[in-house]
């Protein structure tokens, strides 16, 4: 018995020998790990894997996707950079924040800066530098907010899908006409899906093409001091007008959920949103049909302006930085751009793919060429600007909620972002 | 140190080491870190109290404080009086309809509190929700529930209470299996009526449990993150705003870790000095 139990011993040591010796490894790649919070994008996202096998090949180097949820995506971030360990090697996140706040970031190879300030679009520059620095690769080009309308709604309405409203006047008279009211006169069926839900710098991220349609700007053009600017009479008649399309006029309602949803639930006839909804909409509401123009105008035109400038950093204590410059690098050309964003139905970033026939047929190709002709609207790139945002913000969803007026509310929120800017 | 010294130090010495690195540790961090601006991986200076200054002038935080202390008032008695209520009523079953319905009270206990959320969430929802629902076919008017700057606190105490009662309720149960029966007849010679029995003898010997159990809920909603934050991230408004998602936002979303150090120091001091004396106040022995 102890003979055939040294037996199966020795039997298995020799397998285990086996096993371990050099011809039986498989040849295990190296990683590069990329997170991201776009949890709406699995295509967009997936390709960097596809693409990092591809790159695999030539550099031993394969790529990781994780996707972190958008809600509470900051402490993750945070947790991760500060401790080091377990931390992504490159990262989709903003670069005032990350590499401005923080000094989380890697400053882009010069020949890579010189590829991207050659092909981006003039006013997409800013999006990925910090003081002058470049540091991120812009990862959307239409990041800015454009009124989407819902067909079958307008015809219904009585409304021309092919002639959109131009300015907020005739914008407000479609919104009443698009709108159903029930005995009690509280709106079944809504013009405008607005954002009243969620964290505040959501909020005002939402109100800000109406402020700005208005005239008005939430902070100085040297991003130094709010009062003056966040409670100028300009943004309150902005707000006054916001308010109102609640509790005066009736078109946009605070009992429906988040706009995405009630947009492709055919709730309301109009939704201001980025370019990635139409994917989000063919994948989740394809029996929507909607039509995409650039927003109305007033006193200005909104233009094409974001509060979230998303880009792609890479993270300064990567023990791989190198690799992931080489990856981006690699992915840095006009058909990986049309490539990666054709899958997920964004628009690519690539000035010279803003004319291939993907861009040319999407709904929203005019649109977005009349709102770039737009001037460019105030940034609020600030290494602050979600504390900002989120004061602003509370002023907003306040006077959407009847919880105060609209000069009060401002003033106090910029009496408050000034404090922000000061400490 | 003799033998049985030494092995009884030896004994506590993991519970004391988990203790001290996961509790002691990180309060004395957040002690020290509320007298420094602080950003990670870069330098810091020390404040003072400069900061505590800050935090506690701040309107924000104390529209915080006051939205916890009215979700405190709405769901802490109302979790312990039903809790009570329900126990009571187990504790007359027979031993199988008693595990089953116990069973069932704790089955809300047992889900994750994000997934409770959500799940609640959908209940209220004013458009699809089922209590809309409900109430439209009884006749009554729809509620905007989570997204009334009036009902959304009392809506997050429900649900606190539907989470909470299930573990309550084990521990009243528990603690009325172990009266002895002698005492009821006992009362019952005496002519106590049912009532009586329940004042005089059941919530007497019931105390320690009661007490138990409102510190337990007073820390649960004092601390409470994951509803809301999986619900209404502190809106309508600020109207369901409370201490910790605003320590979270304030750590996390606006990088001021010095400032969320106060509220945690802020929440720690609250928490002790009310179950301090909450245990002295009320706290009764009874031996009979």
């Amino acid at each position: 018995m102890r003979r055939v139990i040294g037996g199966a011993v020795a039997m298995l040591a020799m397998a285990g020998l086996l096993a371990a010796a050099p011809d039986h490894v498989p040849a295990q790649a190296k990683k590069i790990v990329y997170w991201t919070h776009w949890e709406q994008n699995p295509e967009f996202n997936k390709w960097y894997e596809t693409k990092g096998k591809e790159f695999a090949k030539k550099s031993g180097y394969e790529v990781e996707v994780v996707t972190i949820p958008y809600q509470g995506y900051e402490a993750k971030y945070l947790a991760a950079l500060v401790g080091k360990s377990g931390a992504p090697d490159f990262f989709n996140g903003i670069v005032h924040q990350w590499c401005g706040q923080y000094d989380f970031c890697d400053r882009m190879p010069a020949d890579l800066e010189k590829t991207w300030s050659e092909n981006l679009p003039k006013y997409m520059l800013p999006v990925g530098q910090f003081k002058g620095a470049t540091y991120g690769i812009p990862i959307e080009h239409g990041n800015f907010q454009q009124m989407y309308i819902n067909v079958e709604l307008f015809k219904k309405a009585g409304l021309n899908p092919d002639k959109p409203p131009k300015t907020l006047d005739e914008w407000l008279a479609a919104m009443k006409k698009l709108s159903v009211h029930d005995a009690k006169g509280e709106p079944t069926q809504v013009g405008f899906a607005l954002r009243h839900k969620g964290h505040p710098v959501g909020i005002a991220d939402k109100f800000l093409p109406f402020a700005h349609a208005f005239g008005a700007r939430m902070l100085s053009p040297g991003l130094d001091r709010a009062a003056g600017f966040a409670n100028s009479p300009e943004m309150v008649a902005a707000l006054q007008f916001y308010g109102d399309l609640v509790t005066k006029d009736k078109v946009a309602s605070l009992a429906f959920g988040n706009p995405e949803d009630t947009f492709g639930q055919k709730r309301a006839g109009v939704i201001f949103r980025e370019s990635w909804y139409f994917g989000w909409l063919k994948k989740n509401a394809p029996d929507v049909t909607f039509k995409v123009y650039a927003l109305p105008c007033a006193k200005a035109c909104p233009g094409a302006g974001n509060l979230f400038p998303w880009s792609n950093l890479v993270y300064k204590n990567s023990p791989n930085r190198q690799a992931v410059w080489d990856f981006l690098r690699f992915i840095s050309n006009a058909k990986d751009d049309l490539e990666q964003h054709q899958l997920q139905g964004i628009l690519p970033v690539w000035t010279v793919n803003l004319e291939t026939p993907y861009v040319k047929g999407r709904p929203d190709y005019a649109s977005t060429r009349e709102m770039l002709a737009q001037p460019v609207p105030p940034n609020y790139y600030h290494p602050k600007s979600n504390e900002l945002a989120t004061a602003f913000g509370e002023a907003v969803v306040g006077v959407l909620y009847g919880k105060g007026q609209p000069k009060p509310s401002l003033d106090e929120a910029a009496a408050r972002m000034d404090r922000i800017l000061k400490d | 140190m003799d033998r049985q010294r030494r092995a009884g130090f030896l004994f506590v010495l993991p519970a004391v080491a988990y203790f001290t690195c996961v509790y002691f540790v990180p309060l004395v961090e957040s002690l020290i870190g509320s007298f420094y601006r602080t950003l990670p991986g870069g330098a810091s200076r020390f404040m003072g109290f400069g900061l505590y200054e800050r935090v506690f002038t701040d309107p924000v935080f104390w529209n915080s404080v006051r939205n916890t202390i009215k979700l405190l008032a709405l769901s802490v008695p109302s979790t312990v009086a039903l809790a009570l209520a329900v126990a009571l009523g187990l504790d007359r079953l027979t031993l199988r309809w008693r595990s089953l319905w116990a069973a069932m009270y704790f089955v809300p206990f047992a889900v994750s509190l994000v997934a409770a959320a959500l799940i609640w969430q959908w209940l209220y929802d004013p458009v699809h929700g089922v209590l809309n629902h409900a109430l439209v076919l009884v006749g009554l008017p729809p509620q905007k529930w989570l997204q009334s700057l009036n009902q959304v606190l009392p809506s997050l105490a429900a649900v606190n209470v539907w989470v909470r009662l299930g573990f309550d309720t084990m521990i009243f149960l528990a603690a009325l299996q172990a009266i002895p029966g002698e005492y009821y007849e006992a009362a019952a010679i005496d002519g106590a009526s049912a009532s009586q029995q329940l004042w005089r003898v059941t919530l007497p010997l019931l105390n320690p449990q009661v007490v138990m159990v409102c510190i337990l809920e007073l820390i649960f909603n004092f601390k409470i993150f994951d509803q809301i934050y999986a619900t209404t991230q502190g809106g309508p408004a600020g109207a369901s705003q409370t201490i910790i998602p605003l320590l979270y936002d304030t750590a996390f979303k606006y990088f001021r870790l010095g400032e969320a150090s106060v509220m945690a120091v802020f929440v720690f001091v609250v928490l002790l000095a009310v179950t301090l004396l909450q245990w002295r106040i009320f706290r009764r022995p009874v031996d009979y």
